[in-house]
């Protein structure tokens, strides 16, 4: 049979890569769709906050706590970055990629746990959903904000495990690694606006 | 361009133009009324966030995935064996 000019034998079918996996071009449109009601979310806070008779906070109602938020913050960024290096790692098949993992879905875990803590605190101070505007908001985003990292602490715990039954593939760490990136990466301007 | 599709096209530029000349001014502005100036500001950055960020995350798709494309065919093909096509089934690429 004669060849091509890569040496390929002519009339031999080629296959080729897609360019984007079926799952991440799903997550993707997902996490689109939920920057766009971040964004909605994120918008009426601001209108609500610059309407407010008497100033952002609302007097007499209980003071977020900035400094505590701040450590919890750099934990979340500190997770992503984790996940980050873990993907490295997978790409090298290094024995690296499950501490990173496992430390990234740590650092989740204690964002999850930190907040919990902090929701009973505030809770305890009289911040309910029904107390006032800030109350309401508060509860609204940051609780939104908190179901997504426990979604996404879930898949992350899916991901470990397949990794530990060494069945875990690109195309399920990929999608993966872009919600927990969007979880991630949406936390801080919460964390700017809504603290702030 | 059959004569068709042109009469057609025609029609409905037509009828966009007969539409337009119709409308009135929408009094729908929220932050018109407010007498906050802070208001008024947060209502425009929001509405210009709102119109930019699906915007800029359709355009960076577009441009990315024309990177991609572009990037996968300079590349060459790669030829599969036709032991492995042959095991393939249906599914296999030719057959």
């Amino acid at each position: 049979m004669p060849d091509d000019a890569l040496g390929r034998p002519f009339g031999v079918p080629v296959r080729r890569e897609p360019v984007l996996p079926n799952g991440v071009l799903g997550m993707l449109i997902f996490v689109a769709t939920e920057i766009m009601f971040f964004s909605g979310l994120i918008s009426a806070f601001v209108i609500g906050k610059s309407n407010a008779v008497g100033g952002w906070p609302p007097p007499g109602q209980p003071r977020l706590p900035v400094e505590e938020t701040a450590i919890n913050t750099a934990a979340l960024l500190a997770s992503g970055l984790a996940l980050y290096f873990a993907n490295r790692a997978f790409r090298k098949d290094s024995p690296n990629t499950k501490r990173l993992l496992g430390l990234a879905i740590a650092l989740g875990g204690f964002f999850v746990l930190f907040q919990g803590a902090e929701w009973v605190a505030l809770i305890g101070e009289g911040l309910t959903v029904t107390s006032g505007q800030l109350g309401g908001y508060f509860y609204l985003l940051v609780g939104t904000h908190a179901l997504h990292v426990v979604a996404g602490f879930i898949i992350l715990l899916y991901t470990y495990q397949k990794l530990s039954h060494h069945n875990l593939d690109r195309f399920t760490f990929w999608p993966a690694q872009i919600f927990w990136y969007f979880v991630v990466g949406v936390w801080p301007i919460l964390y700017w606006q809504v603290y702030l | 361009m059959p004569l068709m599709i042109r009469v057609a096209r025609a029609t409905v530029a037509a009828a966009v133009l007969a539409l337009s000349s119709a409308a009135n001014l929408a009094y729908a502005c929220p932050s018109c009324a407010s007498p906050l100036e802070e208001n008024r500001q947060a209502f425009v950055d929001t509405t210009i966030f709102l119109t930019v960020v699906p915007l800029m995350m359709m355009g960076g798709f577009i441009w990315w995935l024309r990177r991609k494309l572009r990037a996968r065919d300079e590349m060459p093909e790669i030829a599969v064996p036709e032991s492995l096509l042959r095991d393939a089934g249906r599914f296999s690429k030719g057959r």
